[in-house]
């Protein structure tokens, strides 16, 4: 037992001197320190920016200085190579903000280092335009300073950074939106953060977030960042706010026992230490207030097309010489900030002697979010006469929301030289040889000499087989030869056809005879009147038979008929008479 | 037989009345020859125009096909644009002897002798004449058709007359350039769509250029 106090002792001594090694070791680490700015109104805060080596949560140690509040608002944690050595970097913000008027000075952060001055007025000339660094320039933040507002269980915060709370309708205006994420308690992010407001359109949304990391609250956060573009769509006063589905995990131990764990740091002993259930939530952010204003009607430039912004203008025509008849491309560039999807332009409508086509435009984004870039519109044009021609200038209109006034940028007009066109072909020949060109001579040299012109002469190139006069003369021959064809046939077809329908016709009355035959042979009176039935049409068909035969064929008619409907079958005797009637009715006028 | 002949004479008659017709309706247009196109490819040729040149040339054939002189600088012109000349096959060679009218001709004397020769038949009078009538007729048909067919394509293609003609994808000048055409390069004309020609190429390539690129052998 003794043995064991001992060694709890000195790991508890170890313990003391390694941390207050570490702390020298964190005080002496400071690389840089500034305060900005240096001219302060009370009631304003400065901002001091302390880069330190390390990634220790307790890396800066703030001085305490009277009439001074020094808090830290956010950690932010880099990786940088120097000389070919990496090296972990903390950039701490701390927001300076005095109690009072006078000049106060905080002392270095490192000892060889000189003390930073901070002069703070009651006259606020003084800090209306506070210098600003490079970096907040280039992204004007309104709430900078404002505070981060976790969740209930203190798992994820939500904030969208604003650069204005006053926009115009149609403006875009660029934004933040900032998820940060503790590492160990959120499970997973199920979507990409959207607008509670249907007031709003939120735009080119960056697919892929940044990611970096954040101390709030002592608290270490992976922050996810989402650059996008926020526009307006109706006036009035709205409140906007993001929200995010995430899945988080949820302790089950109460919030003073997990305490405890918080202060592992390491989200896997964390999650060992204390059990938790998944639970899916929405993050969202602060609630944000915006005035939306409607553009003023009075001073709207007709061609106003609804870009909000600020812009400027260019114009170029290329080539700048050309034939008539040859197409010319008229580029305007509308490059600035604001809303692209809204800058359109006609270009040139309508021109004397040029021939305008609908421009088409491409944009270039000059940013992420495609709020700064340069949009591009192409006009091809094509002259009809040839000479010095002048473009008018080009416009282009838009509402500044700085100046809160509508603008209108021109272009300087364009002149281009239009040669006479090479096409065209009915212009003489020329007559001599360029000099000078020595690719023309070599040719020159290679041909053979003209020829003598002929006294005659034609007035197409279109062969005479292609010509409508030339082709109907041959038609007509064709016309007029098978007409005389068709006139020396005529006798003889007649005859021809003639022969046919008696050759068609005695065979079908041979036919008709054979089965008449057979059906008597059979004593079948049905057949054999079918038979005749036949035979009978078979001879009416011809238009010329003779009396005798018509007679021999109404009697067949009349024994077909008593053989179809009468009860008593003939004898031997009648069908011998019947098939001899038959016979004569078939026979006698072919061989009459 | 006489009926038929009288009727012919008179087609012809009144063939001469309307052949002639729109030469004298068209007296604004200048007189051609294949003189006068040889010698204006002449001197686009010595002015370093070669698509103006390979263009009054192409004209000139039409005319005088069997024109050595015309060969010759026609082949000169298309080497020193770097372009390749097409080489006529073996029955070709031999249709390009004339000019298309001459064949023309040929066609419309097949005609009359097969139609002379099918009443003949018809008729069973001088059947042996008739029979060789109808054959000498017949060949003479199949030739012209056949010099239709040969120079289709040439009736019916454009020479590119300025330097580097963008082919587009479309018939606008705002449309994408596939490729660029060279200055004499003949190309064939499928379709016309508003100041623009849809061509194919000798490498069956196709896409639209500008009118003011080209200009048709036949106008």
């Amino acid at each position: 037992m003794r043995v064991t106090s001992f060694a709890f002792l000195r790991v508890v001594v170890l313990s003391l001197a390694v941390g207050c090694a570490g702390r020298a070791a964190a005080a002496q680490s400071v690389l840089s320190a500034t305060l900005v700015p240096s001219q302060i109104t009370v009631g304003q805060s400065a901002e001091l920016t302390v880069k330190t080596l390390g990634a220790g949560l307790e890396a800066v140690v703030l001085p305490k200085v009277s009439g001074l509040e020094l808090r830290i608002v956010e950690q932010t944690h880099h990786l940088e190579t120097v000389h070919g050595v990496s090296l972990g970097t903390t950039t701490t913000r701390v927001q300076v903000t005095p109690l009072n008027a006078g000049v106060y000075a905080i002392p270095g952060l490192t000892p060889p280092a000189q003390p930073l001055v901070l002069r703070v007025s009651v006259d606020d000339a003084i800090g209306k335009a506070p210098p600003k660094t490079a970096a907040a320039a280039a992204k004007p933040r309104a709430d900078a300073g404002e505070a981060i507002r976790l969740t209930a269980d203190g798992s994820a915060f939500l904030r969208l950074s604003l650069p204005k709370r006053e926009v115009y309708v149609g403006e875009s205006v660029p934004v933040d939106i900032e998820l940060g994420l503790r590492p160990g308690f959120v499970n997973s992010l199920n979507g990409l953060p959207t607008l509670t407001s249907a007031d709003f359109t939120l735009n080119n949304l960056s697919r892929q977030p940044e990611r970096s990391e954040r101390v709030v609250d002592s608290v270490g956060f992976a922050v996810l960042t989402w650059h996008s573009v926020v526009a307006p769509v109706r006036p009035g006063t709205f409140t906007l706010s993001v929200e995010a589905p995430i899945t988080i995990r949820q302790r089950l131990r109460p919030e003073s026992e997990a305490k405890l764990e918080d202060q592992l740091g390491d989200p896997f002993l964390q999650n060992i230490y204390g059990k938790t259930v998944k639970k899916d939530i929405k993050v969202a952010s602060p609630a944000a207030q915006l005035d939306v204003l409607a553009l003023p009607s009075e001073g709207r430039p007709a061609a106003f097309s609804g870009a909000v912004g600020s812009f400027r203008i260019s114009s170029d025509l290329v080539p700048d010489a050309a034939a008539a008849g040859d197409p010319l491309s008229l580029r305007m560039r509308v490059s600035g900030s604001g809303n692209f999807d809204r800058v359109d332009s006609p270009m040139l409508e309508h021109l004397d002697q040029w021939k305008t086509y609908p421009p088409k435009s491409t944009f270039i984004a000059g940013d992420p979010v495609g709020y700064q870039g340069e949009k591009n519109f192409e006009q091809s044009l094509i002259a009809s006469r040839p000479g010095p021609q002048t473009l008018p200038s080009l416009s282009f209109s838009y509402f500044d929301p700085i100046a809160r006034r509508y603008a209108t940028v021109t272009s300087a007009p364009l002149h281009v030289t239009i040669t006479p066109a090479p096409g065209d072909t009915s212009a003489p020949a020329p007559s001599v040889a360029v000099a000078g060109d020595a690719a023309a001579q070599s040719v020159a040299d290679g041909l053979r000499p003209d020829h003598a012109l002929p006294a005659t002469a034609i007035r197409s190139l279109r062969p005479l087989y292609l010509q409508g006069p030339f082709l109907a003369v041959p038609a007509a021959l064709v016309l007029g030869f098978a007409a005389a064809a068709w006139r020396q046939r005529r006798p003889a077809d007649v005859a021809a056809g003639a022969r046919r329908r008696r050759q068609r016709r005695l065979g079908a009355t041979q036919r008709a005879l054979a089965a008449g035959e057979a059906a008597a042979r059979a004593g079948d009176p049905v057949a054999f009147c079918a038979a005749a039935r036949q035979l009978i049409a078979a001879r009416v068909a011809n238009a010329g038979e003779g009396g005798a035969a018509a007679q021999e064929l109404q009697e067949l008619q009349l024994i077909a008929d008593a053989q179809r409907y009468g009860d008593t079958p003939g004898t031997a005797v009648e069908w011998s008479r019947w098939v001899e009637v038959l016979r004569r009715a078939a026979i006698e006028p072919e061989t009459a | 037989m006489m009926r038929a002949s009288r009727l012919a004479t008179l087609c012809l008659a009144l063939w001469a009345l309307a052949w002639h017709a729109p030469a004298r309706a068209d007296e604004s247009t200048p007189p051609l020859s294949a003189a006068s196109l040889y010698n204006a490819g002449n001197a686009y040729a010595r002015a370093g125009h070669p698509g103006l040149a390979v263009l009054n040339y192409e004209r000139a054939r039409l005319l005088t096909p069997d024109d050595a002189d015309l060969a010759a600088n026609l082949a000169t012109v298309r080497s020193s644009a770097h372009l390749s000349a097409p080489a006529p096959s073996g029955v070709a060679h031999l249709l390009l002897v004339a000019s298309p009218d001459f064949f023309a001709w040929i066609g419309v004397l097949g005609v009359l002798f097969a139609g002379a020769g099918s009443v003949a038949v018809v008729a069973r009078r001088w059947r042996r004449t008739a029979a060789a009538a109808i054959v000498v007729g017949g060949l003479g048909v199949a030739v012209c058709v056949a010099n239709v067919i040969l120079w289709w394509p040439t009736l019916h293609a454009a020479v590119i007359i300025t330097p580097d003609a963008p082919v587009r994808v479309a018939p606008a000048p705002m449309g994408d350039s596939l490729f660029a055409l060279h200055e004499a390069d003949v190309v064939g004309i499928e379709a016309e769509h508003e100041g623009f020609f849809l061509v194919r190429t000798s490498s069956a390539r196709t896409g639209w250029v500008a009118a003011a690129n080209l200009a048709r052998i036949v106008p």
